[in-house]
């Protein structure tokens, strides 16, 4: 593409001026703030629209910056261009109130609709922000050593794997990383709450256990005790003591009849003796008193009786309320058990459940998906990339800059951590050790491959932005006569004399662009 | 006139939402509610009250079985018709096989379709119990109503592949009045006025979103006539806060405030927000929980990105590629999501262009 005239109605502080371009090198010399910049943004503003942003950002969006402070309705200009082979014809109002868009092909005197895409065909593959990354070329931004050689390195890096100068991967991918453990903290956190969850539902089943445990060995216990009351073997305690009642009893029994056999006897005696000796009265009173002692006695083993017998009585009665209460004992021990049992196995189900809801997947892990799907693609894509520019880029870069340092220079190099080395001649010099005007030069050659690489067919014009204020006299005089011989539409914008005065003594052809 | 109460998965004892803070509160709850309804039945009684099963959220222990036999009691005027469903199913050793029930109870024993008079009315309910976790007989299609005059019910629980399926159709033909369904905890109703799933009492768990409550009923004239009554104390709810370009953390926030007392604090909501965020604002959605009582947050917003203009103007390099990527295939949730993070990265780490 060649840029042949450009005439700007209004756009920031520039009002009807019109700049017929050479198709070879162009210089728009002016002071600082004498509106280079404005030019500049013109162009790509033509080409690709100027930028409005929505919201907050709408105050120092490029609409703004440019907006003519007089007469705003008017805002915009017109470009002729080259390109393919054909002349156009853009004019453009970005005035947003009206905006209008006008493309001719001036062969022809079509009429193209930029709307609906025509620009952008004509542009070819060059977005707006490939224009941004190949075709103005600005000086580096850093000044000291150290960040010159990041920035440098920075550009060659993201070039190779991004075909953008502005895209740090490593930087993307550390967000991207940082996004990631966010979602991994809080996917753990939530793991470990269900753990404790497990763990809560654990402990309680651990107490209903040792319940149970403990209920167990309370039943142990009464069994025991039932054992010593012979509650459980055959002979039966009951019968037994039954069976000490009975004694008594009939002891008791026996006793009454001997009690009865005792008057009888002692009566018949009485009687025997009153027949056979009825003179004598002191064997009657003998047996009569004998008899009586036998009775008294027999009397007393009576009331021991009755009272052993009261005693083996109290003693059953105890003997069956304990029993009693040890069956009681024992049943209410086995309900409880029982009660325990079901609630431990309700624990179990509890504790099945929330162990089958700790498989269930966390809306975390969807994030965390999505974050190493985008940065698989990143990665991806960026190989890509780097597969079709990365080495011809460093091919190009360093035949330009063995061209423009007259072979001092031959070969940029580098590595997989991404440090930057140069070839000469005899040895190979880290960035960090060359001088301020061979790292712009080192730039400039990557600037220039990367517009050839990333650009495609069509050769667009390249804009240097006060690129050589570190170059020396035979620096730029070298990069100057490289221009030329490369044929390339160049503008040159710088606020010195120095260029034009180099070009001049080199005899380069050039045209100077009035401000 | 009859009139009677429809009710179903009480799940007493659950714990709801294990971990979050009104957990154990849930818990209460879903008994207390059960008691409010025996109270409001005691204090303006009805013929019948059926239970269409999960009374019980495990296995009944022997003294919730007392609790609730007690609660019978106070409401001697009302015949009480209780199952056993798939989650309080009749194990081998479960208590309801030798619990004595007060005698206005009726608990169906068996596995197989019974029918029960209710004591003084013409009244004549057909159940069964569980005894099994899952049944995948359609024990309840070819049922039929005992010939006899009079209001007949089937109660039952279920309805799913695992748990008794049932055809609708058939049920609606078999000459029931009215069918008690049990198992689905949203409230639905099958058919209008006949068979019914009165949902949940009350919610079990976030799943179970919208109004709960019980189905009140009488039946005149040979009609059955419904209406169901919201009687839960809480509800879970979807939230849904759309998002702007100018919105904030601070808005969001603010926004979410004011959702919560419009709707009501008590109740727990689930979080959704959408819309699209300016890419440059950061929001922490997690700092949302704070605000009330919030089982979880999903964000759906999305980066106001105009996709296709970047894509214009990128093309060529890294970022067009990787829009390109997304925006030529049917993309998946997880997909549609790595392109929104992938490119915010991208563009917010670059370095500064310098050109505007």
């Amino acid at each position: 593409m060649i840029i042949k005239r450009l005439t700007i109605k209004n756009f920031g502080k520039i009002h009807d001026k019109t700049m017929e371009l050479s198709p070879g090198i162009n210089v728009l010399y002016g002071e600082n703030e004498s509106g280079k910049t404005t030019v500049h943004t013109f162009l790509k503003s033509m080409l690709y629209g100027i930028r409005r942003q929505r919201g907050r950002a709408a105050k120092t969006d490029a609409y703004s910056m440019y907006e003519p402070w007089e007469n705003p309705a008017v805002y915009g200009g017109t470009l002729w261009f080259e390109n393919g082979g054909k002349s156009f014809r853009l004019t453009r109002n970005f005035y947003k109130a009206d905006q209008k868009n006008e493309l001719i092909c001036e062969d022809d005197g079509e009429l193209l609709d930029v709307e609906k895409g025509d620009l952008d065909a004509i542009l070819g593959g060059v977005s707006e922000v490939v224009y941004e990354n190949t075709v103005s070329v600005a000086q580096l931004k850093s000044v000291t050593g150290q960040n010159l050689v990041r920035e440098l390195q920075n550009y060659m890096a993201s070039y190779q794997g991004t075909g953008d100068s502005s895209v740090d991967l490593g930087r993307a991918m550390q967000m991207l990383k940082m996004n990631r453990k966010g979602f991994q903290v809080q996917a753990q956190k939530l793991k470990k709450e269900t753990e404790q969850e497990k763990e809560k539902i654990a402990v309680s089943m651990d107490y209903v256990r040792k319940e149970m445990d403990r209920l167990t060995e309370q039943q142990e216990e009464v069994y025991a005790q039932e054992e010593s009351l012979q509650m459980t073997r055959e002979d039966d305690g009951e019968e037994l003591l039954n069976d000490r009642i009975e004694q008594v009893q009939r002891s008791l029994q026996t006793n009454v009849l001997m009690m009865a056999a005792t008057v009888a006897a002692v009566l018949g005696v009485i009687i025997v003796l009153g027949g056979l000796l009825p003179d004598m009265i002191y064997p009657r009173i003998l047996a009569g008193i004998l008899g009586v002692c036998l009775l008294a006695w027999e009397f007393l083993e009576r009331r021991r009786l009755g009272e052993e017998l009261e005693r083996r009585y109290r003693i059953k009665n105890r003997w069956m309320q304990k029993q009693e209460k040890l069956r009681w004992n024992r049943e209410s021990i086995q309900e409880s058990w029982k009660e325990k049992e079901t609630a431990l196995q309700n624990l179990e189900t509890d504790y099945r459940e929330v162990q089958e809801r700790a498989y269930l997947p966390l809306a975390e892990e969807v994030e965390i998906d999505a974050l190493n799907l985008a940065m698989e693609t990143i990665e991806r894509l960026s190989g890509n990339i780097h597969n079709h520019v990365g080495e011809r880029l460093r091919l190009r870069t360093s035949q330009i800059l063995s061209e423009i340092t007259g072979g001092r220079y031959r070969e940029v190099l580098m590595d997989a951590g991404f440090h930057m080395t140069v070839n000469t001649q005899e040895r190979t010099v880290p960035l960090g050790n060359l001088s301020r005007g061979t790292m712009e030069q080192i730039y400039f050659a990557l600037r220039m491959a990367a517009g050839e690489l990333l650009c495609g067919r069509e050769r667009f014009p390249v804009i240097l932005d006060d690129v050589f204020g570190m170059y020396d006299e035979e620096r730029l005089a070298a990069v100057l006569k490289w221009l030329e011989k490369e044929q390339r539409q160049v503008i040159i914008s710088t606020c010195h004399k120095r260029e034009m005065e180099i070009l001049e003594k080199e005899g380069i052809p050039y045209r100077q662009l009035p401000l | 006139m009859i009139r009677f109460i429809h009710l179903a998965d009480v799940h007493l004892g659950a714990v709801p939402d294990r971990g979050c803070p009104w957990s154990s509160e849930r818990e209460e709850e879903i008994w207390e509610t059960f008691r409010r309804v025996i109270a409001s039945i005691s204090k303006n009684p009805v013929e019948l009250l059926f239970i269409a099963g999960d009374l019980f959220h495990r296995q009944p222990l022997l003294r919730e079985l007392k609790e609730v036999n007690y609660l019978f009691s106070t409401i001697p005027d009302t015949c009480v018709f209780l199952m056993a469903g798939n989650h309080d199913y009749m194990k081998q050793d479960s208590f309801y096989r030798t619990f004595q029930w007060e005698p206005n109870v009726v608990f169906y024993q068996n596995e197989t379709p019974l029918t029960v008079k209710a004591a003084g009315m013409d009244v004549y309910v057909t159940g069964l119990s569980y005894h099994h976790q899952e049944i995948t007989e359609p024990l309840y299609d070819s049922l039929k109503p005992v010939q006899e005059e009079g209001f007949h019910v089937l109660l039952a629980h279920g309805g799913d592949e695992l748990h008794v399926p049932m055809d609708w159709k058939a049920l609606a033909a078999s000459g029931f009045d009215y069918v008690a369904l049990g198992h689905i905890h949203k409230p639905q109703t099958v058919l209008r006025d006949r068979i019914i799933y009165p949902g949940a009492l009350e919610p079990i768990d976030r799943n179970d979103m919208g109004e709960h409550g019980y189905v009140e009923g009488r039946f005149e004239d040979g009609r059955v006539k419904t209406r169901f009554v919201p009687f839960a104390c809480r509800s879970y709810q979807k939230l849904m806060l759309t998002l702007r370009e100018d919105s904030t953390q601070y808005s969001l926030e603010e926004m979410m405030k004011m959702d919560l007392m419009k709707r009501g604090g008590r109740n727990i909501y689930k979080v959704i927000l959408q819309g699209y965020r300016a890419p440059e604002t950061l929001i922490f959605p997690e700092k949302l929980k704070n605000l009330g009582n919030v089982t979880e947050i999903l964000d759906e917003t999305r980066p106001a990105y105009d996709l296709e203009a970047l894509r214009k103007r990128y093309s060529g390099t890294l970022v067009g590629d990787y829009i390109g990527y997304f925006l030529d295939k049917e993309c998946t949730l997880v997909e549609e999501k790595a392109l929104y993070y992938g490119l915010q990265a991208l563009l917010e780490t670059g370095l500064p262009t310098g050109k505007a």
